[in-house]
């Protein structure tokens, strides 16, 4: 008990406000649905860690793209997607099977943002998960048993499909799609839980009409890019979905995309209800470094100027993490979770961008970071206890050239070329950090030689768990950043721990298996890494029962 | 090391022309700049086939019949895409030849600005359709309507299966006059289910079994195949009051005409 009340002395009312915190449960991508994975769970601390004991190891069985998935757990079940979208229904005791689900491909079609896929969404007994050939399914989540399942639209046509868990929020499926680094235009959909029926749709660049439709010109809106390919968030008090939309196409060049190119790159308010448009924040008018704002929106009530405030943190491709009103979409302030950024001089204090410096056609440039982001998508973890933000970044750059492209609908549609480089001052790797969220400062940094591209998992053990390219699965001191235990589980991590509680007993799980397209280029960089097994599998860890 | 056998292996005028002075010089630099068009970009193969999330294909040797095929074919299932609609037979040579030049290449990547030329993009196949069968196609597949004739009809491998595979149409059906068909058509295999729940819509059955029954919802846009337990299921009636005019309403009449000439071509090929 003395440790929640630490809890609510350190961020004083915030908390009441919008509680983030999983317990037993670990019922949503991001955690609960406002993406904290924060675990209230105090059981396994910095006192104990040292003991942690591998419980049970469970082998999907599908080592293509490794396993990037966030497991889910409901009263004692976990809930786990691995590539080709099959599902496993697991006794989170126990790891034994209670059911599978193998969704049924099409024969023949091309996964250009595949195969992974990096979770599922359950409530209400249904589990929901978006697909390589860009359906939805509905499963029931008690027996496995398909309920529904509706074409989004036609994989072989746009050339996009689902690779994000849906976010559920008041009954509805909110789910996303791929296809920002293709000619397609992007979308946000929403589907009735219970029959599968669309309710609404969300196009990220606007049609005809629509406001922001001046931003596109000519027919360049149809091909625009603007994906949803991350899970978003959900305000139940404020009735809001927010979603972060990627980078416009073709990523490197702009030349037949002149304009601000709305609502690429923005983080996107709507009405949960209609899809309607709240409000937006563009982090970059008229990109073309592909800068996606596509990564996680975590919802925290923080004091600003001694007034708590409803705030949004993003943390952008491009580097900057953004700190925004969530109730109107005002900028806050923005800082780096990387050094070695030179696309830009800054953020100014209105949030806009100082000193582009954009790739050139037929020209190469050393632009930094390298396109596999200044953070990756995997998710950062607020801790309401430690009053800190704790996130990855990497430290790389490239040597990029736009060239024109034309067009084609569906077909790949990037208009430049890069090799990855070492930054100037030589050093690149990656580190995870637990900053101020509203100065960016850091209290402390772990650096390692790759980057770190598993999601970041805190606990009110006072406890940090994440994973790295190497297979070692770590903890370390929420407070200090000091590694107080690892374990290696034979493969890279590119996916999402979690902890849950049964019966009382404490369980960390994460996912390992090496994959992903940012691994795939980090070949460039580091040779070595070819040679990284792929794996797939969930580990899970508990304190040994005496120790308890 | 191994890799560098693939010298052997590499087409004898690219060994004997290493500065690319002879003709080949200019099919290796055609494939070069359409591999940077559309291969070395983004997450797939790398500037030179360096690597990305697809393989790396620098100092690796592959066999010019397999080149071939997985450039036009693609690799079902994978990320690899055919290019066979868009790349002429001279252009995937062009691209064979270039890719195993990579062969005998140094693990030394080079600058991007080496390769990426100011050259027109990767040509597009001209098609051959008329103006109307290719309005129609559009229309028939129009990603920009959440209404369109592919949400229930598949046809050239794009669309959702639920109704008529217009590929099967009869001469006569394809001769006549398509427009008040479409319009005001009332397809019979579309019922009316009613649930237990009180929830009643238009329907397509898939399949009846004793314990479930798979049927496409129309009650909205995309139809939904949904997989309902018997127990669920109050009655299956025959008149649903749904009509195809429902999924036709945002197409003009012109719109229409176009659409069937392109199900007219389709349809014969």
């Amino acid at each position: 008990m003395h440790r929640m009340i630490t809890l609510l002395m350190a961020v004083g009312v915030g908390v009441w406000a919008q509680d983030g915190s999983t317990k037993e449960n670990w019922p949503a991508y991001g955690g609960q649905n406002s993406a904290w994975r924060y675990s209230a769970l105090d059981q396994v601390n910095v006192e104990n860690v040292s003991q942690l004991a591998a419980a049970w190891v469970f082998q999907t069985g599908d080592n293509d793209g490794g396993l990037q998935s966030t497991p889910l757990v409901m009263d004692g079940v976990m809930y786990v997607s691995t590539s080709h979208n099959r599902v496993f229904a697991l006794d989170a005791v126990t790891g034994k099977r209670l059911w599978s689900y193998i969704y049924e491909l099409p024969k023949t079609f091309t996964t250009f943002y595949g195969p992974w896929n990096r979770g599922v969404a359950v409530a209400d007994g249904r589990l929901v998960m978006g697909t390589l050939d860009n359906h939805v399914v509905a499963l029931d989540a008690k027996s496995g048993r398909q309920l529904w399942k509706v074409n989004v639209e036609d994989a072989n046509q746009c050339g996009c499909n689902i690779t994000a868990a849906p976010l559920v929020a008041r009954g509805k499926v909110i789910v996303g799609v791929t296809g920002g680094d293709s000619a397609h235009r992007g979308y946000l959909n929403a589907f009735d839980l219970k029959t599968g029926r669309h309710l609404w749709r969300f196009w990220t660049i606007p049609g005809p009409g629509e406001k922001g439709h001046e931003t596109w010109p000519g027919d360049s809106w149809k091909f625009g890019g603007g994906a949803t390919w991350m899970t978003g968030s959900f305000d139940e008090t404020l009735g809001m979905v927010y979603w972060a939309v990627g980078n416009p196409a073709a990523d490197f060049y702009g030349g037949n995309r002149k304009g601000d190119n709305l609502f690429t790159d923005s983080i996107v308010a709507l009405d949960v209800e209609t899809g309607r448009l709240k409000w937006h924040f563009q982090q970059v008018p008229h990109d073309v470094w592909d800068w996606d704002a596509a990564y996680e929106n975590v919802l925290v009530d923080l004091p600003v100027n001694g007034q708590v405030r409803k705030l949004l943190i993003n943390v952008s491709k491009g580097g900057y993490t953004y700190v925004l009103d969530r109730t109107n979409g005002a900028f806050v302030t923005a800082w780096p979770v990387a050094k070695n950024i030179n696309w830009i001089s800054g953020v100014g204090p209105k949030g806009e961008l100082l000193g582009r410096n954009e790739p050139v056609v037929g020209r190469s440039k050393l632009i930094c970071p390298s396109i596999g982001g200044g953070r990756s998508w995997n998710h950062g973890a607020w801790s309401p206890k430690a009053g800190l933000f704790f996130t990855t970044g990497i430290e790389w750059c490239q040597e990029v050239a736009a060239q024109a492209e034309t067009p084609v609908e569906g077909k790949t549609y990037f208009g430049g070329t890069f090799k990855l480089v070492k930054t100037p001052d030589g050093k690149s790797g990656g580190h995870l950090a637990a900053y101020n969220p509203m100065t960016g400062k850091a209290v402390w940094q772990y650096d390692y030689k790759y980057p770190l591209l598993a999601s970041v998992l805190a606990t009110a053990g006072d406890l940090i768990f994440t994973g790295d390219a190497e297979g070692d699965f770590f903890a370390l001191d929420a407070g200090t950043g000091k590694k107080l235990w690892r374990f290696n589980t034979g493969s890279g991590h590119r996916g999402s721990s979690i902890t849950y509680a049964v019966n009382g007993r404490q369980y960390i799980a994460t996912p390992s298996g090496w994959g992903s397209a940012v691994a795939g280029l980090m070949q460039q960089f580091w040779p070595e890494t070819e040679q990284f097994p792929n794996g797939s599998a969930v580990f899970v860890f508990a304190l040994p029962e005496q120790k308890r | 090391m191994k890799w560098m056998a693939g010298v052997v292996m590499a087409p004898v005028l690219l060994l004997a022309d290493p500065q690319g002075s002879l003709g080949t010089s200019a099919v290796e630099a055609r494939g070069d700049q359409l591999f940077t068009q559309g291969c070395a970009v983004g997450y797939c193969h790398g500037t030179a086939g360096s690597a990305a999330r697809s393989p790396r294909l620098r100092g690796r040797t592959f066999e010019k019949d397999y080149l071939v095929k997985v450039i036009r074919d693609g690799i079902p299932n994978s990320a690899m895409p055919a290019w066979g609609d868009r790349l002429t037979d001279d252009d995937i040579g062009a691209l064979v030849v270039y890719i195993q030049s990579l062969a005998a290449a140094s693990v030394e990547v080079p600058a991007p600005a080496e390769t990426a030329s100011l050259a027109p993009p990767v040509a597009v196949k001209e098609s051959e359709l008329a103006p109307e069968v290719r309005q129609g196609r559009e229309l028939f597949y129009d990603p920009q309507r959440l209404q369109r004739c592919s949400n229930c009809h598949r046809l050239q491998g794009i669309g959702t299966p639920v109704s008529v595979d217009l590929a099967k149409l009869s001469k006569q059906q394809l001769a006549a006059d398509a427009v008040n068909a479409l319009r005001y058509g009332r397809p019979r295999r579309v019922r009316g289910l009613v649930l237990k729940d009180g929830d009643r819509f238009p329907a397509v059955v898939v399949e009846r079994g004793a314990a479930e029954t798979r049927v496409y919802d129309l009650k909205g846009v995309p139809p939904v195949l949904r997989s309902l337990q018997s127990t669920e299921i109050q009655g299956l009636q025959q008149e649903s009051g749904w009509r195809h005019a429902q999924a036709v309403k945002g197409y003009t009449t012109d719109d229409l005409k176009a659409v069937w000439a392109f199900v007219n071509w389709a349809a014969q090929r």
